[in-house]
């Protein structure tokens, strides 16, 4: 969920002075259609960004779509930390202005845009209706540098639609179902503007397939390989068959997907191996590709997705259970794991989904890539993931069979039918701080959270901890409402053309997803910090409530004063039980915390009007981030120092072996929220030499109600030395959480996090 | 009947002693005081003081608080003389950054057994199980006995890493419950290995022959020490057990690994071990191919 994880750069920077006249043409656009129909506005703006924002292809591109975003514009996701739907980049223009002498009449120009949108962009938008007791407790937007408990994102995040239904009817075919869908409306006297907005934005995806058509043929007309030529005009011909036909060939499907995943900004792409399975053996079998030019497209997609360079997004789900064209699938999965043995790119996050009874050369196939140092596919349990998103979300087995995926941060959705953008974010070691001070911020010093209590006051460890509860529930009440509220004026802002159209039940109501057209729109909610709070409270109740051994002013001042001249109570609290030692004092306590706030969360959907509001337990530099705005705690971590990632024990300290560890984070139940992340890192001897023992290893974790790995192979040897010798070190990627980077590109502070993560 | 033994260590997720994933369980105590020990703290039998000279901050926290003088300041320096110690344990808490410790505890069967049962599931999908290690676990042998015949009872596959020096009739009330020894062969030479080890060979050759004509599977472990015992004598006196013995169900070599010394130095006994390089993996190598020279094939690296 962060948009650059090597360093909080939070604003994109120009070398050279940028030209603003795409912004500015969308800006008129959008002025002159500001009162239109929403289809309407959106499909203009959508007409003024695309083809425009296109980039032109690339040399060793199979396929066509490359895009560079402008600083104003429309999306689904998020083009910056508020950046979303109506956007514009205030920060980033205002530090062009500053940086560049821009021409006095463009000057003004770029200024009275900036003063247009003020109003316009929709983050602003949610913002000023926020209520008081919102305005007042979720006061910064900026979560990456303000110290504070929660703070809403601004994103529509996670979108995965139908892309089969894409394939399958194809531009000629969904045109045709808009037609007689605007007809039906029409005789029923009801909204076509609807679909009017669809058509335009139809054409706007046929436009940029024959704008890249054109450009296509015109560089192989001055092309002088004759090989180059051939392929150039290959794309170009394949542009030009998907605009009047239904994609017939492996090549021609991957083509109009891509576009479409620009055009719409999807940036997670749901069960491939379904959609494009049957594709690739078709043309396999008919002989019009073989395996080795099938692997081609697909490392030529790769690495355009891997361009595409989205840190957090760029899924693709392969395998898994309900798969109709398993036979298929399978050989897609298997080419897609090679596409990714060999393309050795940190996107995209291809994923394997498993479950008792699989075809086993696909397990066999992923830890193979996972041990040539990929990081991928990350692994998913259908066994257990299933029955959590049945009673998580409540879907049907059925549903949850058939649909679940994982998209971005790893949280569960069904493709095409729900939708469930993390937009919020919960510190909760922030929030036990807090508590412990009476709702004073010890980092700033000023009151930011419910009042309830000093310390002192706290006569039973349940006084402290329904105290804590009450805090964090304050919280995600608030952050539950910002979520419905943030829907609810996207909903009026606009229909989301390229998603709706995709997403059940929008085209038949002839409405925009967040406007009552989506089957079950949902919500979902990141926590940090859970295994700091747990073990926080666990070390006060053992050395404070029960064994007396350290008294609560004591703590208070040891925290205070980051443990300097406190030693002996930090080494006492770092000596309490851990989570992640198979400890049952530890875990127990995690559970708890867990259970506290999930359970919550869950509790709000009703509340609020979604169809879930659910916990996410990602892992990722958000964890180091919020750590630099945390005091020092109770678990003996020092001020500022990163907090743990997701569910895993916090650095270092999971000190009973990898199957202890494994038992812990095997505890906390699933089926309480919508996804979360386990990092495991292996010595590349143990991966290599003793796979038998990997596979035992995993199974046993599987078994044991284990849903999700990620796994890293690597050893502590490879980081150390990567810290002194960068170069030698370029293809060492680490994950960090839920996401891959380049381990030499990470901060300082970052690697030594890793580094002080347990390797087995 | 002893309910609970001396421990030194137990090891979850250990994959190098014997096949799958296992938990090894060290006791404390060892009949033998062989040169190369690769686990010094695990010889005496009572539990020990150690102290981690890197870890001292010369705080003298220790000193204000040992009964017994144990802690002493020298040229405004914290020693230490362990002979003085009687474990009353003040100390470790005193110190403030863990530079001391108590090495051995007194465990239950029951505390090991249930720790040992929460990695049942990987034993079972590993083909793994539990290892008693040591120290010589034969030197607490109701202990041993206890936790093996719990291991059995929860049909987990059980080890026994010994260094064959104990009663015989001891091995033979113990053979149903251990599938597998690890049997170590230190030293083929009668008098070396009484230098070497502080112990005559017969009776550790006896129980051999004993349990392996007793049907026992046997893996023999063979720690070879550069300049000690990697001599062509002791190298063809390995060959012949293999020949001689054709039921083994291997032989493995441990190359020396002079880690032991770093921990002999934490109990104040560094001065009764040798003191020489860790084995490069060249060498190892090459005492392979001199033991696979003679015949010996069924052979690796422990
Ligand atoms: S354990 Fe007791 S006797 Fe031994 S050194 Fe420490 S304080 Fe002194
Ligand atoms: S208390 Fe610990 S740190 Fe202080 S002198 Fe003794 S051993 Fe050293």
């Amino acid at each position: 969920m962060t948009y650059n994880i090597n360093e909080i750069k939070q604003i994109s920077i120009e070398t050279k002075m940028k030209d603003y006249s795409k912004e500015l043409k969308i800006t008129e656009v959008y002025k002159a259609y500001k009162d239109a129909h929403p289809a309407i506005k959106e499909a203009m703006c959508l007409k003024a960004e695309y083809p425009a924002y296109f980039t032109p292809i690339q040399d060793g591109d199979l396929f066509a779509g490359r895009l560079k975003q402008g600083r104003v514009g429309f999306t689904i996701d998020e083009w910056g930390p508020t950046a979303f739907a109506y956007y514009c980049q205030f920060e980033e223009i205002e530090n062009d202005l500053k940086t560049y002498d821009y021409p006095a009449e463009e000057k003004a120009k770029i200024e009275e845009m900036l003063k247009f949108w003020e109003t316009e962009d929709t983050s602003n938008k949610i913002r000023k209706e926020y209520p008081p007791l919102m305005a007042q407790y979720l006061f910064s937007d900026d979560w990456m540098n303000t110290s504070g408990i929660a703070f809403p994102l601004y994103r529509l995040t996670g979108s995965t639609p139908n892309f089969k239904k894409l394939l399958d009817l194809g531009i000629p075919g969904i045109y045709k179902e808009i037609e007689e869908l605007k007809a039906t409306a029409e005789f029923d006297g009801r909204d076509v503007q609807f679909y009017e907005g669809m058509k335009i934005a139809i054409d706007v995806l046929a436009d940029v397939c024959l704008y890249y058509e054109k450009e296509i043929r015109l560089l192989a007309e001055i092309s002088t390989i004759d090989e180059k030529k051939e392929e150039l005009n290959k794309i170009a011909d394949t542009l030009h068959i998907i605009t009047i036909s239904k994609p017939r060939t492996f090549r021609e499907a991957i083509q109009l997907f891509w576009i479409y995943t620009y055009v719409a900004d999807i940036r997670n792409y749901g069960r491939m191996d379904i959609y494009m399975g049957d594709f690739l053996v078709n043309d396999l079998n008919a002989g019009i590709i073989d395996e080795d030019e099938a692997l081609k497209y697909l490392q030529s997609l790769w690495q355009l997705m891997a361009d595409r360079n989205t840190v957090v997004h760029n899924r693709v789900i392969i395998g898994g259970k309900s798969r109709p064209n398993e036979a298929n699938a399978d050989r897609f999965a298997l080419l897609a794991m090679e596409a990714t043995r060999t393309v050795k790119e940190i996107e995209p996050q291809l994923s394997l989904r498993f479950y008792e009874g699989m075809n086993p050369a696909l397990f066999e196939k992923a830890l193979d890539v996972i041990g040539g140092g990929a990081t991928y596919p990350i692994l998913y349990n259908d066994d257990i993931n299933i029955n959590s998103i049945n009673n998580a979300f409540g879907f049907s087995i059925k549903e949850a069979e058939r649909y679940f995926t994982p998209y971005g941060c790893g949280e569960f959705i069904l493709e095409g039918r729900s939708f469930g953008t993390p937009s919020g974010v919960i510190n909760l070691l922030k929030a036990l701080e807090v508590t412990l001070r009476n709702g004073v911020d010890p980092v700033t010093g000023k009151v930011i959270g419910l009042q309830l209590g000093n310390f002192e006051d706290f006569h039973s460890f349940d006084d402290l901890m329904n105290a804590y509860k009450k805090q964090v529930e304050f919280f995600v009440s608030l952050l539950a409402e910002q979520e419905v509220l943030e829907y609810k004026i996207c909903g009026e802002e606009a229909p989301f053309l390229y998603n709706s159209l995709l997403y059940d039940d929008c085209m038949a109501k002839g409405k925009g997803m967040f406007a009552g057209g989506i089957k079950y729109l949902g919500g979902t909610l990141e926590t940090y910090g859970n295994t700091n709070t747990a073990d926080s409270l666990t070390a006060i109740k053992e050395l404070i409530y029960e064994r007396k051994l350290i008294s609560k002013k004591e703590l208070l001042d040891a925290l205070d004063n980051n443990f300097a001249g406190y030693e002996n109570i930090q080494l006492k609290l770092a000596n309490a039980p851990k989570y992640g030692n198979d400890n049952e004092i530890a875990d127990s306590m995690l559970e708890r915390v867990h259970n506290h706030v999930c359970n919550f969360v869950k509790n709000q959907a009703d509340r609020v009007g979604l169809h879930s509001y659910l916990v996410v337990i990602i892992n990722n530099s958000a964890n180091t981030l919020m750590g630099r705005s945390t005091h020092a705690s109770a678990d003996g971590r020092k001020a500022f120092e990163h907090m743990n990632n997701g569910n895993a024990p916090s650095g270092g300290n999971d000190k009973e072996g990898v199957t202890a560890m494994l038992n812990s984070i095997a505890k906390p139940s699933t089926s309480i929220h919508a996804g979360s992340v386990q990092n495991m890192k292996f010595s590349p001897e143990l991966f290599f030499e003793r796979r038998d023992i990997i596979k035992s290893l995993l199974k046993t974790y599987f078994d044991k109600g284990g849903s999700q790995a990620m796994i890293t192979v690597l050893n502590r040897g490879d980081l150390e030395n990567a810290l002194v010798e960068p170069e030698k070190y370029r293809n060492l990627f680490v994950r960090v959480g839920g996401f891959s980077a380049r381990f030499v590109e990470l901060s300082t502070e970052v690697q030594k996090d890793i580094l002080s993560r347990t390797l087995y | 009947m002893n309910d609970s033994g001396i421990i030194v260590d137990i090891q979850r997720f250990s994959i190098h002693d014997g096949p799958g994933i296992r938990t090894t369980v060290f006791l404390k105590g060892c009949p033998l005081n062989c040169k190369w020990c690769h686990n010094p703290e695990a010889i005496a039998y009572k539990p020990q003081l150690s102290f981690n000279q890197e870890k001292c901050l010369n705080c003298f926290a220790c000193v204000s608080v040992c009964p017994t003088g144990a802690h002493f300041i020298k040229d405004n320096k914290h020693e230490i003389d362990f002979t003085l110690c009687q474990l009353s344990g003040d100390c470790v808490p005193a110190c403030p950054n863990e530079a001391l410790s108590i090495t051995g505890k007194v465990n239950s069967v029951e505390q090991v057994i249930e720790l040992i049962l929460k990695d049942k599931d990987y034993y079972i999908n590993s083909g793994g199980g539990v290892t008693i290690s040591g120290g010589e676990p034969m030197t607490q042998f109701q202990f041993t006995k206890q936790i093996l015949k719990a291991c059995k009872d929860n049909s987990i596959h059980t080890i026994l890493d010994t260094c064959g020096h104990a009663p015989s009739e001891k091995y033979l009330e113990i053979l149903p419950l251990v599938d597998l020894f690890l049997y170590d062969y230190k030293e083929s030479d009668y008098d070396k290995h009484k230098e070497y080890t502080g112990v005559y060979n017969d009776l550790i050759q006896k129980n051999f022959n004993m349990l392996y004509g007793a049907g026992a599977k046997i893996i023999l472990r063979c720690p070879i020490v550069p300049g000690i015992n990697d001599t062509d004598k002791h190298f063809e006196a390995i060959c012949n057990l293999y020949k001689d013995y054709p039921k083994l169900l291997g032989i493995e070599i441990m190359p020396y690994h002079n880690i032991g010394l770093d921990k002999a130095r934490k109990i104040g006994a560094e001065g009764q071990f040798i003191s020489i390089d860790t084995t490069d993996k060249e060498k190892s190598r090459e005492w392979i191919s001199a033991l696979n020279e003679l015949g010996c094939t069924n052979i690796r690296l422990g």
